[in-house]
């Protein structure tokens, strides 16, 4: 079959944010025979001590067709057929005649993020209703968390101070309200976006720097935003689907949330007990363990899988305040299990997710991945980058390192979690080919 | 040592903040550094006794480089010594990085300093990709 699809990469290293936005545009736009139908774009938080954001999607526009929709931003790393980077800017280009294209954005998401959600999933909704193709798939692009700075303390993970935790989970609300600092709340802006777009797969990732989660930036054509959604829309006659798995394994350690916080963001006691002190006792660690130092090297290694509308959710903890866990996304109490994860199960993670694809010839690939897979693995993240290229071989594929993401399909419903790696693949279904 | 190919990847890694020192080096000689920066300020007062335990670690390398030992570290006060080995050979490039760096994420990078840098190595006359003009640089995907 000769497949009228093309799709390229755009990669760039170069520091000068100009001249990577050029580059990034050039490298993917010149191994397409027509115009892209779209630009997903995503660069690491760099530009913006080089040059800056607005010159890196100048540099892309000196480059790219005027009116092509883009989309993209800021992320902590990623992977594509040419290796895996922490540092630079590359892009998806996708030109196929079959395929029809639209892009959307929604503002202040961490005050509003149900309207922001709305708004964007209706430039979806308005532009794609009438498309004669019937596979539609989403990308939901999401400002991912940016931690509020504590007067006398800065950004931390650990609060050891019990009058200070208290103080900051009674302030997590209002600092997402009036300054937008706080977490993320992707979860409920995809919730809403599935509840308005029910018929479209879909793929969850969020804008993020280099980890540290102090500030993120949105691409939306010409324009950089902040605490902004921006959304993909692809009507095709591509055969597509997608998938997360996460590797993490259940123990055999459980507990019941028996008191939560701030707007059911944080778990405050646990089996009637403050939270963090239960939890060390059923880890068996000490009193003290958990540190600033330690907690990348220990928590993060054990993550909980709880309950949001009955749907398993699998996250990590990653900031303790004194007693209380806060955690990413809206949860309900009751029954957690505490699991854990390697870096084997990681790997095995994307060979279980690659299978789930075993019936797809790719044209090209779309992947958001947790960031803490990247700062856990480190460079040996080069092992999913050759099962991707095994799998691809000459097709493109881009995976970008995102905080918080899923899936979402009528059949397996909304997924999400952390530490997963989330897949978009779009090709040819072989078994239909055989009927 | 300002043309050389090597010493414009380790300039590059220089280029991130939390690599606060990178060289290509063996048991008591640096083989390359880098060309336009020196190394940050903050190592300048520990940099006697880590440069001594480097040595030490080299020894160690040359041991067992040949048995395939890729990759040593050792953390000295605030500061975290990573090396990486080029294999077969006594030579690694090293970097001093915080200790509390995002150390996964400057390993992604280190080892595509090594890949490239092993490239070199492999063919001399090869530019790193930072001097390659645009259309040298990708192949087809």
């Amino acid at each position: 079959m000769i497949s009228k699809t093309e799709a390229a990469i755009g990669m760039s290293r170069k520091w000068d944010a100009r001249e990577a936005g050029r580059e990034v545009a050039e490298t993917a736009i010149k191994n397409l025979s027509r115009p892209p139908d779209f630009f997903l774009l995503f660069s690491t938080i760099h530009y913006e001590k080089y040059g800056g954001f607005e010159e890196f999607l100048d540099g892309v526009w000196d480059v790219l067709p005027k009116e092509t929709p883009l989309v993209g931003g800021t992320v902590t790393g990623f992977m594509n057929n040419y290796g895996c980077f922490s540092r630079g800017a590359s892009a998806l280009a996708v030109s196929n005649p079959s395929m029809d294209i639209a892009v959307g954005v929604g503002k202040n998401t961490k005050r509003n993020p149900h309207r922001a959600a709305r708004q964007c999933a209706d430039m979806i909704q308005n532009r794609l209703k009438e498309s004669p193709y019937k596979n539609k798939f989403l990308l939901n692009f999401i400002s991912g968390p940016v931690m509020p700075s504590i007067p006398g303390l800065g950004q931390k993970k650990y609060i050891r101070s019990g009058f200070i935790s208290k103080f900051a989970l009674q302030a997590l609300g209002l600092s997402q309200a009036l300054v937008q600092k706080g977490l993320g709340r992707e979860d409920e802006i995809f919730e809403k976006t599935v509840q308005q777009l029910p018929d479209y797969q879909m793929i969850l990732g969020t804008s993020m720097d280099d980890y540290k989660g102090m500030k993120n930036y949105q691409f939306f054509n010409d324009k950089i935003l902040t605490n902004a959604v921006v959304n993909l829309g692809v009507a095709t006659d591509l055969d597509l689907d997608v998938c997360t798995t996460h590797g993490m394994k259940a123990t055999d350690l459980h507990f019941t949330i028996t008191k939560l916080g701030a707007g059911n963001h944080a778990i405050c006691k646990i089996n009637n007990k403050p939270a963090v002190p239960e939890l060390l006792q059923l880890l068996h660690w000490p009193e003290g363990f958990l540190t600033e130092e330690t907690m990348s090297h220990t928590i993060l290694y054990y993550p909980i899988s709880l309950k949001r509308h009955g749907r398993e959710v699998p996250i990590v903890m990653p900031v303790i305040m004194k007693d209380s866990i806060v955690v990413p996304c809206i949860i309900d109490d009751g029954e957690v299990s505490i699991l854990t994860v390697s870096g084997k199960n990681l790997i095995n993670a994307v060979k279980e997710n690659l299978q789930f694809f075993d019936r797809i010839q790719p044209e090209f690939g779309l992947f958001s991945a947790c960031m803490t897979i990247l700062q856990t693995l480190g460079h040996k993240t080069n092992i999913i980058q050759e099962e991707l290229h095994n799998y691809f071989k000459d097709k493109s594929f881009l995976l970008f390192y995102s905080a918080g993401e899923g899936t979402y399909s009528k059949e397996k419903d909304i997924t999400y979690a952390n530490m997963s790696i989330n897949t978009a693949i779009f090709g040819h279904d072989i078994t239909k080919e055989k009927i | 040592m300002r043309d050389d190919p090597i010493a414009h990847v380790l300039d590059d890694l220089m280029r991130l903040d939390d690599i606060y020192a990178c060289i290509v080096a063996r048991r008591n000689m640096i083989s390359v550094m880098p060309s336009s920066e020196g190394f940050k300020p903050e190592v300048n007062q520990i940099w006697d006794v880590i440069k001594r335990a480097m040595d030490d670690v080299f020894t160690v390398i040359g041991e067992y480089s040949g048995a395939g030992l890729s990759e040593m570290e050792f953390r000295l006060q605030d500061y975290e010594v990573l090396f990486y080995v080029f294999p077969d050979t006594e030579n690694a490039l090293v970097a001093i990085v915080p200790a509390l760096a995002n150390k996964g994420l400057l390993e992604v990078e280190i080892e595509n300093a090594r890949r490239e840098i092993l490239k070199i190595m492999n063919n001399p006359t090869q530019k790193p990709n930072s001097q390659k003009k645009d259309d040298e640089v990708y192949v087809t995907a």
